[in-house]
Parts: C-alpha cells; sequence; structure tokens
C-alpha cells in the first residue's frame, strides 16, 4: 500500500488543492505541510494570548490559579499588548512596503526613468492635489507628499488621510480620536507603549490598533498599489494559466517572493535585453522566465498584460512555494520580503537553488544580499544574473526533475482592479449597484489575506468561498487567498456553475467567475476603495453596505494591521481563529461587540465555513434590509 | 468454610467486612448492628440540617450486602458473647455462632456528673442517626439549644442547627473553640464564623446544674458562673467513651477501651476488636484501617496494626477549611513559624528537624503531605524556610516498576 | 488497571497536560480551547506541574494508588477503588466536603473546589473514549498510560 519509498512521511496537513495535496505528500523533501502534524500541540497559553515573556520575570501564563503576572499585569492587559505588539508590527510591514514603493517612483521621476501609466499618474495627482512641471516632476511631487507624510512623527497628522479615505469615515474617526500621525512614528509610538510595564490599558490599546489600521490601509495597501500603477502599469484584465503548470523548464527560471513588486522593475525588464537573452541561451536555455509565487507575484500577475514574455504566469501562495521549488526546474529565488519561508532555505540548499534578498528586511539564512539600491541598479542587476546562470549551469542536470505540468489551469481571470473593473462595467458602478439591489447579487464579500496550514492549506478559504457564492455572494479576493482559490479553479468562468442560481446568471451573461481576483494583499486596498466608491455613489457609509471582509485564514501581524484597517473602515470581519485573544474577555468583548458602537465593525471567529457564510450572509442580509433593498 | 461475625456497622465494621469479602470469597460474613441504616457517623450534621436524608449519608452502596453477599442484621443489639462456645446472643434471645468475631462497636456520646443531666429525656448526644433523629424531633418543639462542648461534634450539631434557624449556645471549658484542633487564632475565626451565624459562646465555662420542668426536661442550664441559660434540649458533646459494655459483660479484658494487641486480638480466642471501641483512634480513616487489618489477621494474613499517630482531623464550616495534624501545644524547645494572611494562616512546629504539629486554615488543597511528614518523622532540615510551600515536588520520587510515586528522602 | 507513567525528565513545563485537564473536565458547555475560561477557578487543572527546584519539573499527576490515602479517608463513600478498572473514582453527589482524603493523600493530590463543597482530583478522563487528555497533550510523550 506504501510505495512511497523517499518521502520524508505522509502526514501532510490537508489542502483545498488536492491535486497539490497529493503532490506534496509524495515529494521528498520537508514541507510546511509535513511539519504540521509535528507542531500540532500548540501551547494553550499562547492560543489565548495570555503567555507574557516581556520581562525575565516571565513568561508568565494566567490560570485560574495565578490570574496576574509577576508584575501585576492580568489577563486583559497581557492579551491587548501582545496584540497591539503584532498589530504595530504588521503595520510597519506594509509601511515598509510603502516607503520602497514611493522611493521608486521618486527615482524613476528623478531619472526620467520609464513610467508605464500616465493615467495612473494623473489620477493619483489628482487625488492627493500635487501638480509638477512635468509627468517626472509629478512622480517625484507624488512620491514626496508620501513620504513626508510617512516620515512625520507620531505627533502630527498625516495631511492625505482626509484626501484618500471616504469623508463621513473620516467624520467618525475624528470623533474617536483615531486620526493616525506620521504612519512610521505611530509604529514606533506603539512598540514603546508595549514594551516592559508601560501601558497595562487594554481600551487605549485597542483604539491604537485602529488608529495604526488606518495608517496601514491608506498608505500601506492603498497607496502603495497606486504607487505602482504608475510605474509597474494598470492591472488589465485577461485570462492568464495559473499553477505549477506554468512553469517551463526550457528556461531558466527565477522564482520571485515577497510583496514589493517595485524592486523588481529593473530587473524584470533587464532579464529581456538581447544581451541577457544571449548569456541565457549560452547556457543552453532559451531565456529567463519569472515563476509568481506569493502576493509578488500576485502583483505581477495582476499587472501581467505588460510582461507576457517575461512572466509565466503564477504558480501559487506562500504554502505551496516549497513545493514549487521541489519542481526542479527553479533555478533561483529572488526574494525582497514576507512570506519567503525559512522552510526554502533546505530545498534550495538541496537543489541547489540560488537564493539572493534584494531587500535586508527579508535576508534569508542562506541567501546572497544585493540589496536594491536605484544607483547600482544596473550593476548589481547584472551580478544577479550571472549569478543565477551560474546557478542554473552547475544545477541542471545534476538535481532531479519533478514536474507538475498538469497542475493548476490555464484561464483564470485575473487583472481585476478598481479601475479594470469599473470599466468592464462600462466606466461606472451602476451595473454592480442595480445587480445588488436586484438581489441578483446578494452581497460582496472580500475573503483576503494569507494562506495557513495548521488547520489545513487554504480548506477554510475554499470551503467559505464556495459557501458564499452559493449564496450569491459575489466573492473579491486579494492575496494568498487568491492564489489558492485560482489553483482550485475557482476564477475560472467555469466556475459559475459553483455559484447560487441568481449569481451564477449574472457571471454567465458577463463571462466572469464568482470569485474576483485582485491580486495581492496590498490590493486588499484596492477592494476597500471599490467599496468606498460604491458607498459614495449610493450616498452611504461604509458599514451600511452589504459588504463582509473575510481574512478565514490570517497567517500574519500584517493580516493583524489589515484587519484592523477593516474594522476601522466599520467594515464586519470574519477570522477562523481568534487572533491570540481570548484569554481577555475585555478584548475579546470589545473586538466582536463592542467594536459595532465604535466604528461600525466586528470580529466575528469562527472556523467553519459553513456556519462563517451563514453568519456573514445574515450580516448582509440585515444590512439589506436597513437599505431597504 | 468459616463464619465472620461482625458488631457493628461503623467504619471499622464496614471495612472490615469489605475487606473480609476480598480475602475470603466464599466464606460466611453476618453483620450485626444497632442501626437500621449504614450511615457515617461524620456525616449525621448534614442529615440534622435537612440537606441529606439518611439515604444520603450511607457511606456504602445502597446494594452493599447484597452484592458482597454479606448478611446484615439490623436494629439489633448484640447481648452476649459466649466466647467458650463462640457465639453471639442479640435482640431476643437469637444466636449465631462464629469462628472469627469483630467487635467495632465505637464509641458513646458521655455526659459528665452535673446533676439532672444524666436523666433529663431532653439530653442527647449526637453519634448516630438515632440522636439525630431525636434532635430533629426536639427542634421541632423548641428552637432554644443548648450545646456543652465546642469539638467537632459540638460545632457539627451547631452548623446544621443554626442553618434552620436555632437558637444556640455552646458551653466549652476550655479557653477557645476546637481546642484539640485550634490555636487561639485558629479558634478565633471559627468563633467569629459562628457567632455571625448567630450562635452564642461561652468559653471557660461549664454547666454545673440545670433547672428542670416536672418531667424531669431541662428548661434552664446554670453555669459554673451562676448565670441561668433557658434552653428547649442540650446536646452533649463533651468527649466520648469507647462503648465497651458488651466486651466487659463477655468477660473479655477491658480498660478504658477494649484492651487489643497488635493484631487487634482481644482477650478472647477469635475475637478482635477495631474502630473506636478499641480506643486507639477516633478519627474516620484509621478506624477504616483498622477495619482492613482486623479483617486481614482474622482471614489468617498476619498484620500487625502499628499505633495511629498522629492527632489529625480537617473540618469545614461555612466554607472555612481547617487542617490540624499532630500537637500544636507542645512547643518546648520547638521552633514555631506562622504564615498569615488575610485569606490563610498556617503555623507549623517544628522539633530537631521535623515536623511535629502543622495548622491550616484556608485553601488547604495538596497539603496532604504535611501528615505524612509529621508521621514518618521526615527530617525537614534545610527546608524550614519554605515550609508552608513544601510540596510533593520536595520529595519526588516514583517507583519505576508500578508507576506510583515515593518519598525520596 | 492502567496508569499514567510520568517521566519528569522529559517535562519542559508547558502545562499543556494542565490546559488539556482543565478543556477536558469544563463545566460550562463550551469546547476548545480558545474559549476555555483561564480566570475561572471552577476550571482549574486536576495536575498539576511543580517545579523542582534545580530547573526541571515535578508533574504531579494522581497515581490511582494501590491503596489509596484517599478513599481510606473517605467517610462519605464518595472516593473509592474500583477494583475492577483500578481507579480511584469520585462521586461527587456523595462528598460531605470533609477533606480528609485532602489531608490524607501524601502526594497532595486532591485539591478543594472553589466553592469548598467538593474536591477536584482526576477521574482519568472516564467520559473520554480514548483516555485522559494530558497524556494525549504532552507534546514530549512525558507521561504515558501504561497497564500495571
Amino acid at each position: 500500500m506504501n510505495n512511497c519509498t523517499d518521502c520524508i512521511n505522509c502526514n501532510t496537513c490537508p489542502s483545498a488543492d488536492k491535486p497539490m495535496e497529493e503532490y506534496i505528500r509524495r515529494i521528498p523533501l520537508e514541507t510546511a505541510h509535513h511539519r504540521v502534524e509535528g507542531q500540532s500541540t500548540k501551547c494553550g497559553f499562547g492560543l489565548q494570548g495570555v503567555c507574557c515573556r516581556l520581562c525575565a520575570n516571565g513568561p508568565c501564563r494566567i490560570t485560574p490559579e495565578s490570574p496576574r503576572g509577576i508584575c501585576g499585569a492580568n489577563a486583559d492587559t497581557i492579551v491587548a499588548r501582545n496584540f497591539l505588539r503584532a498589530v504595530a508590527a504588521g503595520s510597519g510591514c506594509y509601511i515598509h512596503v510603502v516607503e520602497n514603493t514611493a522611493r521608486q517612483l521618486k527615482n524613476t521621476g528623478l531619472h526620467k526613468d520609464k513610467i508605464r501609466s500616465e493615467k495612473a499618474l494623473n489620477h493619483l495627482a489628482g487625488l492627493l492635489g500635487v501638480t509638477g512641471k512635468d509627468k517626472y516632476d509629478l512622480c517625484v511631487k507624488v512620491a514626496d507628499a508620501v513620504l513626508s507624510d510617512l516620515y512625520r512623527p507620531e505627533y502630527e497628522p498625516m495631511e492625505l488621510v482626509e484626501k484618500l479615505a471616504y469623508s463621513p469615515r473620516v467624520k467618525r474617526w475624528k470623533e474617536l480620536g483615531i486620526m493616525p500621525g506620521g504612519a512610521k512614528g505611530e509604529v514606533f509610538l506603539n512598540v514603546v507603549k508595549t514594551s516592559t510595564n508601560l501601558s497595562s490599558d487594554p481600551a487605549e490599546m485597542l483604539v491604537s490598533c485602529l488608529r495604526l489600521g488606518i495608517s496601514t490601509g491608506l498608505y500601506g495597501l492603498q497607496l502603495t498599489n497606486l504607487l505602482n500603477d504608475v510605474v509597474l502599469g494598470d492591472p488589465e484584465i485577461r485570462t492568464a494559466p495559473v499553477g505549477m503548470n506554468v512553469i517551463d523548464p526550457n528556461y531558466i527560471n527565477i522564482l520571485i517572493t515577497g510583496h514589493q513588486h517595485s524592486l523588481f522593475t529593473y530587473i524584470q525588464d533587464r532579464l529581456l535585453d538581447d544581451d541577457v537573452t544571449a548569456k541565457a541561451k549560452a547556457a543552453g536555455a532559451k531565456g529567463f522566465k519569472l515563476v509568481g509565487c506569493t502576493c509578488v507575484g500576485q502583483d505581477l500577475q495582476l499587472r501581467g498584460a505588460h510582461y507576457t514574455e517575461i512572466f509565466d504566469g503564477h504558480a501559487g501562495n506562500n504554502y505551496i512555494s516549497e513545493a514549487v521549488l521541489s519542481c526542479g526546474a527553479i533555478d533561483a529565488v529572488l526574494s525582497e520580503f514576507n512570506c519567503t519561508l525559512p522552510g526554502i532555505e533546505p530545498i534550495c540548499e538541496k537543489l541547489k537553488i540560488k537564493q539572493i534578498c534584494l531587500d535586508v528586511v527579508a535576508k534569508k539564512a542562506n541567501a546572497d544580499l544585493i540589496p536594491f539600491h536605484y544607483e547600482t541598479r544596473q550593476e548589481d542587476g547584472d551580478k544577479i544574473i550571472d549569478e543565477i546562470i551560474e546557478a542554473y549551469k552547475s544545477r541542471r542536470g545534476q538535481v532531479p526533475m519533478n514536474l507538475f505540468t498538469e497542475h493548476g489551469n490555464k484561464n483564470t481571470l485575473t487583472g481585476i482592479s478598481e479601475g479594470s473593473l469599473k470599466a468592464f462595467l462600462g466606466g461606472s458602478w451602476k451595473p454592480l449597484i442595480d445587480l445588488i439591489a436586484s438581489g441578483k447579487i446578494k452581497g460582496l464579500a472580500g475573503v483576503v489575506g494569507c494562506s495557513s496550514v495548521a488547520y489545513g492549506h487554504d480548506t477554510l478559504t475554499a470551503e467559505l468561498t464556495k459557501e458564499l457564492i452559493a449564496k450569491d455572494i459575489l466573492v473579491l479576493t486579494a492575496g494568498c487567498s487568491s492564489g489558492g482559490l485560482e489553483n482550485i479553479g475557482m476564477m475560472t468562468p467555469e466556475a459559475a456553475e459553483l455559484a447560487g442560481p441568481n449569481l451564477k446568471a449574472v457571471c454567465k451573461e458577463l463571462g466572469i467567475p464568482p470569485v474576483l481576483n485582485f491580486g495581492p494583499c496590498l490590493a486588499i486596498g484596492r477592494l476597500e476603495i471599490v467599496a468606498t466608491e460604491i458607498a459614495r455613489e449610493l450616498g452611504v457609509d461604509l458599514p451600511q453596505l452589504p459588504l463582509v471582509i473575510s481574512a478565514a485564514q490570517w497567517l500574519e501581524e500584517q493580516a493583524l494591521a489589515d484587519g484592523s484597517f477593516a474594522l476601522a473602515l466599520g467594515l464586519p470581519l470574519h477570522l477562523g481563529v481568534p487572533p491570540f485573544v481570548t484569554g481577555s474577555k475585555l478584548v475579546t468583548k470589545i473586538l466582536t461587540e463592542d467594536m459595532v458602537g465604535l466604528t461600525g465593525g466586528r470580529v466575528i471567529i469562527d472556523p467553519d465555513g459553513k456556519s462563517a457564510a451563514n453568519q456573514l450572509e445574515a450580516i448582509i442580509e440585515e444590512k439589506r434590509r436597513a437599505l431597504k433593498i | 468454610m468459616e463464619r465472620f461475625i461482625i458488631i457493628g456497622a461503623g467504619a471499622a465494621g464496614i471495612s472490615a467486612a469489605k475487606t473480609l469479602r476480598i480475602l475470603r470469597p466464599e466464606d460466611i460474613i453476618t453483620v450485626i448492628s444497632i442501626d437500621e441504616k449504614v450511615h457515617s457517623r461524620c456525616m449525621l450534621h448534614k442529615y440534622l440540617s435537612h440537606e441529606r436524608d439518611a439515604q444520603r449519608i450511607n457511606f456504602v452502596d445502597a446494594d452493599f450486602f447484597e452484592r458482597n453477599d454479606i448478611t446484615h442484621i439490623t436494629c439489633e443489639a448484640v447481648t452476649k458473647i459466649d466466647t467458650e462456645a463462640k457465639t453471639v446472643f442479640y435482640g431476643d434471645n437469637y444466636s449465631a455462632p462464629y469462628d472469627k468475631l469483630l467487635i467495632a462497636t465505637g464509641s458513646g456520646f458521655f455526659i459528665p456528673p452535673i446533676p439532672h443531666f444524666r436523666e433529663a429525656p431532653n439530653v442527647f448526644g449526637f453519634r448516630d442517626l438515632s440522636d439525630a433523629l431525636k434532635i430533629d424531633q426536639a427542634f421541632a418543639k423548641g428552637k432554644r439549644v443548648f450545646i456543652v462542648g465546642s469539638g467537632l461534634v459540638g460545632l457539627d450539631a451547631a452548623s446544621a442547627l443554626c442553618e434552620r434557624g436555632a437558637e444556640i449556645t455552646i458551653a466549652e471549658m476550655a479557653p477557645r473553640v476546637m481546642p484539640l484542633q485550634t490555636d487561639d487564632y485558629a479558634a478565633s475565626i471559627y468563633q467569629k464564623a459562628f457567632e455571625e451565624h448567630g450562635c452564642r459562646f461561652l468559653l471557660g465555662i461549664g454547666a454545673s446544674d440545670a433547672v428542670t420542668d416536672k418531667d424531669g426536661n431541662i428548661t434552664e442550664v446554670i453555669l459554673s458562673t451562676g448565670e441561668h441559660v433557658p434552653c428547649d434540649f442540650i446536646i452533649m458533646a463533651a468527649g466520648v467513651r469507647p462503648r465497651i459494655q458488651l466486651a466487659q459483660d463477655s468477660g473479655i479484658a477491658v480498660e478504658r477501651a477494649i484492651c487489643t494487641d497488635e493484631h487487634l486480638r482481644t482477650s478472647a480466642v477469635d475475637v478482635y476488636a477495631a474502630g473506636d471501641c478499641t480506643g486507639l483512634s477516633g478519627v474516620w480513616p484509621d478506624a477504616v484501617s483498622q477495619g482492613e487489618a482486623a479483617a486481614e489477621n482474622m482471614a489468617g494474613i498476619p498484620t500487625v496494626y502499628e499505633k495511629p499517630y498522629p492527632f489529625k482531623n480537617t473540618s469545614n464550616f461555612f466554607g472555612i477549611t481547617m487542617l490540624s495534624v499532630g500537637r500544636l501545644d507542645l512547643t518546648e524547645g520547638a521552633e514555631i513559624l506562622v504564615h498569615k494572611t488575610q485569606s490563610e494562616y498556617k503555623k507549623a512546629i517544628v522539633k530537631d528537624g521535623k515536623l511535629t504539629g502543622f495548622l491550616s486554615l484556608g485553601d488547604i488543597s495538596n497539603s496532604g503531605l504535611y501528615l505524612y511528614l509529621i508521621k514518618n518523622s521526615i527530617d525537614i532540615s534545610g527546608k524550614q524556610n519554605k515550609i508552608f510551600r513544601l510540596s510533593f515536588a520536595d520529595f519526588y520520587g516514583i517507583n519505576q516498576k508500578n508507576g506510583e510515586f515515593a518519598y525520596n528522602i | 488497571m492502567k496508569r499514567i507513567f510520568i517521566d519528569p525528565a522529559k517535562c519542559d513545563g508547558c502545562k499543556n497536560c494542565s490546559l488539556a485537564c482543565m478543556e477536558s473536565h469544563r463545566q460550562d458547555g463550551g469546547t476548545g480551547i480558545y474559549t476555555l475560561d483561564l480566570l475561572d477557578p471552577r476550571n482549574q487543572s486536576r495536575n498539576r506541574i511543580l517545579s523542582d527546584g534545580k530547573g526541571g519539573y515535578s508533574p504531579v499527576f494522581c497515581r490511582h494508588c494501590d491503596i489509596p490515602d484517599c478513599a481510606g479517608a473517605c467517610m462519605s463513600g464518595a472516593l473509592h477503588k474500583n477494583m475492577e478498572s483500578g481507579l480511584v473514582e469520585y462521586d461527587a453527589e456523595k462528598c460531605a466536603a470533609c477533606y480528609m482524603c485532602v489531608m490524607s493523600c501524601r502526594y497532595g493530590v486532591p485539591a478543594i473546589s472553589p466553592d469548598r463543597k467538593h474536591i477536584i482530583k482526576c477521574d482519568f478522563c472516564a467520559h473520554l473514549e480514548e483516555g485522559p487528555a494530558c497524556v494525549r497533550a504532552c507534546p514530549k510523550k512525558a507521561i504515558e498510560v501504561r497497564e500495571v
């Protein structure tokens, strides 16, 4: 029965992607899916967020016999502090991304480099109220406007908030006193707040999360997209192949992981230059290809219309990166941010895959660090290319191939953004609003965020999505949830068959799937722009929309910062597992109940796809009733 | 096939019966008891407070006798033992021959020689169910209760009746309540709790006389101070005496209690004694182990019963729990360590590196090791500074063979 | 009978066994660690992981002793050694809260319930077919059920 002779162990976690589950089970390398079993015993104190190791007296854990830590901190303080720390760290991640993105735009302007979308530039400049002498100057001005806000001290309010955010929200945020100061300063301040024996006020710390959420969402998410659109090109709706079938072993293949697409701008163009292609050919390959993985792959896929030659397609999300590498046809990993799992390191080692990091924040242990500097991009780029060619030469023929050409599909709909979708609808949101008002589309659900494996790879995301579309709820995705859902075909037009009768009819008429892929997690910001524009057209505030958000398989601290933005926007936010807060009744109550009175949002915890979908449907129906539709 | 007879169905009698049945699956076992129902005297207060009925103060399963194939002869007093003919006589001249006999008649309450007390029909003990029934009936007529003695028995009765709205006066000859188990501080805590529940204490005061009505019922207790305390009935809780009458009448050697050797044999051949009637101890666990040891000896397994040591007891009144082990009063040449917080009070008497007394008031959870330390005279030198935080971890050992714990000393 | 064997050298003091015990015996009808109230004294664990004072741990789990001090001391019949299963069983209905068992267990296992009306003691997770929850929760396999 057991005929796998060289697998690590067969106790891999379940995946929504059954062929992938089978593939992973058989590969002779250890992946996260294999490690789930060994980590299945979780620390209950950690799960509930009541383990505190902020000082040398700790770790302190809360039990009935010891309801306070040595310092006297109770469960509420410990939980809120741990949670705020996580949100602050997550915010820092996205703020780092937008900072680099703005710097890239600025350098593009300063050096009169290639601008792929002047339309996007003008749109953004208009939004921010920035003018310039020419398009290059405008790039500089737009970037400076963003950067100067990011670098403000936390006691100075950021200027672009009111320009980016929907006015009823701004009004509420001002009432709550949560208008953010300088985004980096906010992170700094809140990290200080959560250090040993500083803040002990759970309510204040949760309010701080909302403030961090706003700076994260408006800058880290929304602005990053809009800045990238200028340099990297506007998303265009098209179909594309997804999954491991995109890998062509005849090319020198570079797997890209991370979140900062702008750091690849130079190299992805350079790889197509004749001299570079000639080098590849000399080494025995047809040329170079980028293989997408994690959110930066999603972003490349989103804008894939501009990169058909260099970009083969998106292979999958963070938790299949190890599997993708095991196929043998990947020669290098270029990474610049998170979701680059440490687990890829032994695999790269074994399969002689070159690892190069472009940003010190994501320096992998056995990778070369060649940080992206605009000024030295040409020589650095050539060095990277040469290293990769060397890796290709030394490894091909030496390492076994384990391709998985039947994985994924060829016709996933991609390229959806606030702009491309609106254009698709004829330049107005009215057709979508009409469909919602008529009930053909019951409501919208953003199924966003990460992929996790501890309770199954994409299993909850997939189950929830299927349940939602069966209820005629149109699902919009962004993040690694997209990667999982597209590989199982949920974004192919055929997936319309899985939708409820009304949504199915709409999908068939428009030729779209019932799940619309906005791309990377950064594009949660795009989704929120869509929501804002619909709300504006209807003349209502965001919490009134029949819209719910689910970060069903949230994974990282970044997701908690994103989630805090959703709460600040007043949206119902579903999470599959609690964010390590249930050890505090107070914090749990604020997040799941009292938040409604503050922002209109609230957290819904439900690990079950069916019942979560029922809960979310009930919320949508309630909001429909309130809107009298 | 041997015939075993056990007189008494208390802790010792029942544990002997249980043990005998395990050791002798086929033999004939008979228990003769004066009580109709097996009951735990330690739970009489639950009956008196009406928290439980008679069935629920039974400490064995309802089908205990049936299931173990033990004959239970109830409501019959054994009148005589013919140790020559090896026969017991009970009730209206019934008789039963035995091969081995256990006397487990327990102890009875004691009425000091105070005028009228021994004769008055409204003076009750609080030792068994029949006592509790009598008190219950008396209480239906009058709620003014005078209790002589503030030991565990007296306070058990008081706590049961004050929950039912009694007006209680407790006279205690000693200067504090529960004098055997407490020190002054611990006593004050309990005293306060009882007073808050409506009890009145007369400490260092005894009853010296009484006023009676025409039926001989005591209507007023006259104290040693001369004060008159009106009452409807009296509960005697000023000590117990081993029940030795039967043994004595049967020619078995007795002193204050039935005399036993280390195998719990009496002076008569094949007659054993266990429990309170031996005077070896007055607490339940000791009676149980005496019953077990006697049963083993009766079944032909020679078992030496070691005289129980030390004094030990627990109490739980109004949710105030206390554990008291060893001698708290023997403090000469000893170190007295005290730990006192708002919710806890602990006291340890340490002599020559060994714990000799331990008192704990508050949450007494997980504190069984103190009894073990005292009982086994375990050297705790070097551990005095953490005497109140000792746990089994300080003596942790494992019997690798069967997985049980073992003291590592 | 079955007994939980302990290898203290393997114990890291993570208290997963304690949490598993609390979860297994919770009375609020809920399930899952996330909703287990860690502040409710009624949820206290039946096992205790004590420090050995030398950087290690001394896990104290009820031994269901061959000759149980606790059952011998019980004057209500609430505690008794089941000769078939070998377990020292506790019937809360019968318990009179005298705490003689607490005094008598030389290893300090029985604890007093917060309402001071019962005791809290290992029941070998009698309600679970798969056996004691603590054993399954131990990531170090420091505790295991063995036949003795």
